[in-house]
């Protein structure tokens, strides 16, 4: 499903030389995984799901979804390194909006919408809307709970309310990839033991979910569990089938 | 529809982009007064031939010289090309040096009404209330819009000009030029005030030196001409043969008094680049500052899968939304502004014009500007990753 190989990705300091955060990762994951990518705060872990999600460009690497941009419109599309001049930004829109859904740690829903319409606002991009989104964003927002605070605008929702509507974003378009960031990192255990059990069933229903997290104890049992430290991820190839 | 939605969370947006169209629509409307006014006296003196008798005294209005006695207007009229001539008696109000010869100078206008008003451009004067003046009235009259504003006068008032009572029968319509300060009566009555007024004249009545009758009492003359005629030659023809005169020619009047109005003009000129810059400026950077405040809404859009055009769309229709919001709003903000200076302070002038060539270039110049500023800015938004906007907005 997902296939990143050599992920090189620096920063440059203020003043001073540019600071390596990636150094060549490789990542596979399948259907139906939930993989876990601990490290220390600044490892490298938000930087490592926004190159997988598209959100920022790699220096150099590979990076592919197979078996789903082949269907795409930009054809058989390798990300980063020179292979990432052939989708262009239009493509690689398209290509986030249809085939992965993201959750943050800091939920980043949009203020001036309802939760419903933050929900909903997913499927706008992607020439998805009308009474049935409507209808499959409601459902979704019952299924975490928080239905009755659909109309409820961020503000006046607690944190874990919050989550629980971005994670209904997240996933109102099937996406077959989804990248959470720290999703529990904000939320006290309660909450925190709904959003990792929402994605753990979102794996279990065949979907490939990949969570950075400082916290892996909170996403076991897990496809695999590994650490990023100076650049690189530890332990790849992944074990397989991580028990607490 | 711009529903309430759409424009939550841009309340300061809206209020910044008001204040700027609230002072550029206001600075726009004084400009547009002081248009209007100069336009107004322009039109008046193409529309008719000014005459007065030859000398240096009364100057009022658009006359100046010495008596224009009765032989001379009958002299005037037999020149080819007039069509018409009224006698025509001006006046200050209010003597003083203060006020003569002002812009706001308050006027005493008296026609002869057993003649049509010559200018071609104003031959009757709009009645808002009551009615003109007809022939043979006595001691009655016709006050302006500002007259009668300033002073909470209207049909059936009374007022006092030289210890005389006169019953006002009507009022003009606002022309925002000259007429609006005038006190029109019959030329009868504007002649025993202008005697009143005048202790000169009074002497020289009295002393029998010079034969004058009150039909020689006049400070000037409206000249009208033929259809098909030229009025500068009508009125040089005048000039070659009536001897004694002071004749406006039409062309070149209109000439000196855009030359007068020169400083009204660049200060006009002036107030309307001052409001384009201040509003312009400010409906900008309302606009830029709204949109650059949402770098994280973008980022996050964008990772929901929002290409550059959808962006670009949604940000235009907000900006165009909150633009048109706050320029109507700031358009009642002038207007409520203006309304309440020319009640309360100005005591009845009208200081301020809102037109609708004014309304509808404040809004589009702010639609524009609006969109310009929100496409600059959505520009340098989509530029970074939807990773950085997020990580800049947060």
């Amino acid at each position: 499903m997902l296939r990143a190989r050599g992920l090189v990705k620096t920063y440059r300091a203020p003043a001073g030389p540019r600071i390596p955060v990636l150094d060549g990762v490789d990542v596979d994951v399948k259907a139906g995984e939930l993989v876990v990518v601990a490290g220390a705060s600044g490892s490298g872990k938000s930087t490592l799901l926004n190159l997988l999600g598209l959100l920022e460009d790699a220096d150099a690497g590979l990076l592919n979804l197979l078996g789903l941009l082949e269907d795409a419109d930009a054809g058989d599309v390798w990300f980063a390194d020179e292979h990432v001049s052939a989708l262009g930004r239009s493509a690689r829109s398209g290509a986030r909006g249809r085939f992965v859904g993201f959750v943050f740690q800091s939920f980043l829903l949009l203020p001036s919408l309802t939760a419903l319409d933050n929900v909903v606002l997913a499927a706008r991009y992607v020439g998805r809307s009308g009474p049935e989104t409507r209808r499959r964003a409601r459902e979704l927002l019952e299924e975490l709970g928080v239905a009755e605070r659909r109309e409820h605008y961020p503000p006046q929702l607690s944190g874990g309310e919050q989550q629980r509507v971005a994670f209904c974003r997240a996933v109102l378009n099937d996406p077959p990839l989804l990248l959470a960031d720290e999703p529990t990192g904000n939320l006290d255990d309660a909450n925190a033991h709904v959003i990792a059990g929402a994605l753990r069933r979102r794996a279990a229903a065949g979907g490939a979910v990949v969570v950075v997290t400082h916290r892996p104890e909170a996403f076991v049992p897990a496809t695999a569990v590994f650490r990023i430290e100076n650049g690189r991820l530890e332990g790849y190839p992944l074990k397989k089938e991580v028990a607490p | 529809m711009l529903g309430p939605r759409l424009l939550r969370g841009y309340g300061f947006t809206v209020a910044g982009i008001a204040i700027g169209v609230a002072g550029l629509t206001a600075l726009g409307g004084m400009s547009e007064r002081i248009v209007r006014f100069i336009e107004g006296g322009d039109r008046f003196v193409l529309g008719q031939i000014s005459v007065a008798g030859r000398g240096l005294g009364m100057g009022t209005g658009f006359t100046a010289g010495g008596l224009l006695p009765a032989s001379a207007i009958r002299a005037i009229a037999d020149v080819p090309g007039v069509a018409g001539v009224q006698p025509q008696v001006m006046l200050p109000l209010n003597p003083t040096t203060s006020q003569f010869m002002t812009l706001t100078q308050e006027l005493v206008l008296g026609l002869d009404l057993s003649v049509p008003i010559p200018n071609r451009h104003y031959p009757t004067l709009p009645v808002r209330t009551g009615r003109f003046l007809s022939g043979g009235d006595r001691h009655v009259a016709v006050v302006g819009a500002a007259f009668a504003s300033s002073r909470g006068l209207d049909v059936g008032a009374r007022l006092t000009l030289e210890g005389e009572t006169y019953e006002i029968v009507g009022v003009l319509d606002r022309t925002l030029t000259a007429p609006d300060r005038f006190v029109i009566v019959s030329i009868a009555d504007a002649r025993t005030q202008w005697v009143a007024k005048d202790p000169m004249l009074r002497t020289v009545l009295a002393s029998g030196a010079v034969p004058v009758r009150a039909e020689d009492l006049n400070t000037g003359a409206a000249v009208g001409w033929r259809t098909g005629e030229d009025p500068d030659v009508v009125a040089r023809r005048i000039a070659e043969r009536v001897a004694g005169v002071n004749v406006q020619i039409p062309s070149e009047l209109s000439r000196q008094l855009r030359a007068s109005t020169v400083f009204f003009s660049a200060l006009l000129t002036g107030i309307a680049a001052l409001g384009l810059v201040i509003g312009g400026l400010s409906v900008a950077n309302t606009i830029a500052a709204a949109v650059f405040e949402r770098i994280r809404d973008f980022g996050v859009k964008r990772a929901l899968g929002a290409t550059d055009a959808q962006l670009g769309r949604e940000v235009l229709t907000e900006s165009l939304a909150v633009t048109l919001s706050g320029g109507v709003t700031g358009i009642v903000i002038a207007i409520a502004l203006g309304r309440g200076i020319d009640l309360w302070i100005s005591r009845g002038q009208q200081l301020f014009l809102f037109s609708a060539r004014l309304l509808a270039g404040a809004l589009i110049f702010a639609g524009l500007l609006g969109a310009v500023a929100a496409l600059y800015a959505t520009l340098r938004v989509v530029r970074l990753s939807p990773a950085e906007a997020i990580r800049r907005g947060a």
